[in-house]
């Protein structure tokens, strides 16, 4: 793989990728690195650079994310349990919420807003553990030449883990208690939830490379995760807006519009997801990666002067 | 030179996993280890200072308030042939570890070029990685892979790590449990067991008990006879005298001698001694007014 790394990297510039500046190896004799300053960066390397960074040190990323993962629950009387409680209990206070303060008449309403609660779980607690991803490790950062870009993305691949135990207690719900629900359309659930995968690490990687500059991204981000909830038809359907159909138009530009309707299609209604929109989601959530990671390399070198 | 530099590295490392203990090749031999031209590290006085939100808007108002840019480093120039071992000697704020810094290639240079040839290992702060929920044994497994050693080559060096940081059964126990000198012993024993070509020492040697400081001295000794170049800085001019080959004095950034260690180390406690004498002059002055 590393192989085929360098090849495309010397079929795209004409020359290998060095590892110019913060991914020295260890356990070679022979490497000579070369540190100057730098001239003006170019975005297509910025984004070859980090994608060689995330592969070269995928096993720096495993351990983040087992470390992670240990102390999740770690200092709680039902330790992993939690895994499944967290998202069961914050559904429970949405049922409370809608189906009895509001009393809105939808059928199987906790399956209807589970379907959409797991995803946006998965997603903003990312999010808020992907803020400090970089700054927490403020020490070592000033201390060792490493890839950082690995810090978020290792902030996002565990809440991967984090969404995976959710399903559990969502497959257990539908069998327990809505077994007609059940269909072969979920077995797609993981093709969405790469689309969102997607979506959730380009937010990661820039929020991560931003807060070290201004330190107020963390106390922005609750807030915009909350109203950005609020505005995703996650405790409604978008269908519940056909009285407005401008508004309707508004909210497909919000990518959880078509995530949310995504899982509710294949958990909830048991149909096919709205293919088109989830390509169109890909393609754009694709491009802004590659923008996150250029935007990432491009601020990387100022942060060991700035923390 | 600049040809064989120029191929990927990534062939040769997976070679040099199980060779990592041969001498430089003898291409590099002759060429230094550490090549410094004209160095300049600038830091921006507007992003680095911690500010409040009304600062920033004041700033943004009054753009000229005060130096935006300060050299932490200027023009500083000089080789570590291998083999040899630096001093980086000077008063408190004279860039001595933003030099460190720039060497284990943290930062990047803002003015000249810097070259390293080889692996670099740098304990600029013993277990600055160090996770405290994780046992001693992971912690190993951690920071070889910030330093990015392959893991391969992790595994072999796990027996001789854990042996020599000397930690018994606390080797499984949460670091959290460990006391100051159990953290710098590991983290001693993890930085000087990856024998890199270069290795990079800011103030570690004073750390744990005297019999530790007795066996990371004899492995420090041991490292520079194995034809590695060491760059330290030290406050401690006897190690400077009877360890170093040379010494850099530095003052405010700029490189005021170079040379022979107790030359340069005599030249730095002149210096200070002086800097002593002014600074009680003056508060003797001041102490004067006041009374």
């Amino acid at each position: 793989m590393d192989a085929i790394i360098g090849r495309l990297a010397t079929s795209l510039f004409g020359r290998p990728i060095a590892p110019c500046y913060s991914s020295g190896r260890m356990a070679s004799t022979s490497h000579v690195r070369i540190l100057r300053a730098s001239d003006h960066p170019n975005p297509v390397r910025l984004v070859a650079e980090g994608l060689t960074d995330i592969w070269s040190r995928r096993r720096l990323a495993r351990y983040l994310v087992e470390a992670d993962l240990a102390k999740h629950g770690a200092n709680t009387v039902l330790g992993n349990v939690w895994w499944f409680l967290d998202p069961l209990l914050q559904m429970i206070v949405y049922v409370v919420l809608v189906s009895i303060i509001f009393a809105r008449p939808t059928p199987d309403y906790p399956l209807f807003i589970f379907a959409a609660i797991l995803p946006w779980k998965w997603f903003s607690s990312t999010v808020t553990d992907a803020v400090t991803a970089v700054t927490t490790r403020e020490r070592i950062i000033k201390q060792v030449a490493f890839p950082k870009l690995v810090l978020p993305v290792a902030a996002t691949a565990s809440g991967v883990v984090s969404f995976c135990f959710g399903l559990v207690p969502l497959l257990g719900l539908m069998i327990a208690f809505y077994p007609d629900r059940l269909s072969p359309f979920l077995v797609l659930i993981p093709v969405v939830a790469a689309v969102q995968f997607l979506l959730t690490l380009s937010v990661a990687i820039v929020l991560s490379a931003v807060n070290v500059f201004f330190r107020d991204i963390g106390n922005v981000a609750r807030h915009a995760l909350r109203l950005a909830f609020y505005l995703s038809p996650a405790l409604y359907s978008i269908d519940h807006l056909a009285s407005k159909p401008t508004l309707q138009q508004l909210m497909w530009l919000n990518p959880f519009t078509t995530l949310f309707e995504s899982y509710r299609n294949l958990i909830y209604d048991g149909t096919w997801p709205h293919w088109d929109a989830l390509v169109v989601l890909s393609v754009v959530a694709g491009a802004c990666l590659l923008a996150a990671i250029a935007l990432f390399k491009w601020l990387e070198p100022s942060f060991a002067k700035v923390l | 030179m600049n040809a064989s530099s120029g191929e990927p590295s990534r062939p040769a490392t997976r070679a040099a996993g199980g060779s990592v203990d041969a001498p430089p090749s003898s291409a590099r031999a002759d060429l230094p280890a550490i090549e410094v031209r004209r160095l300049g590290v600038r830091y921006n006085l507007r992003l680095t200072r911690r500010r409040t939100v009304r600062e920033t808007f004041w700033n943004a108002f009054r753009r000229s308030n005060g130096p935006t840019h300060f050299w932490a480093l200027r023009d500083v120039s000089f080789d570590v042939p291998h083999g040899e071992t630096l001093a980086v000697i000077g008063p408190n704020g004279a860039g001595k570890s933003t030099l460190l810094q720039v060497l284990a290639g943290i930062l990047r240079p803002n003015e000249g070029e810097v070259e390293v040839r080889g692996s670099v290992s740098s304990l600029l702060t013993l277990g600055a990685g160090f996770d405290q929920d994780l046992s001693g044994y992971d912690n190993i497994l951690l920071a070889g892979a910030f330093l990015g050693i392959e893991h391969a080559d992790m595994e072999r060096r796990l027996p001789g790590i854990i042996e020599f940081a000397d930690l018994g059964q606390f080797i499984d126990a949460p670091l959290r449990t460990y006391s100051a000198g159990m953290r710098a012993r590991l983290g001693f024993a993890i930085a000087t067991a990856v024998e890199p070509d270069v290795l990079i020492i800011d103030e570690v040697l004073a750390t744990g008990d005297a019999a530790f400081r007795e066996k990371s001295k004899a492995r420090i000794v041991e490292l520079m006879h194995a034809a590695r170049a060491i760059v330290i800085v030290t406050h401690d001019m006897s190690w400077v005298r009877e360890f170093c080959t040379r010494a850099m004095l530095l003052e405010a950034g700029r490189v005021v001698a170079l040379g022979d260690p107790d030359e340069v180390a005599t030249l730095h406690e002149a210096r200070s001694a002086e800097r002593q004498a002014q600074r009680e002059a003056e508060l003797r002055r001041q102490l004067g007014a006041v009374i």
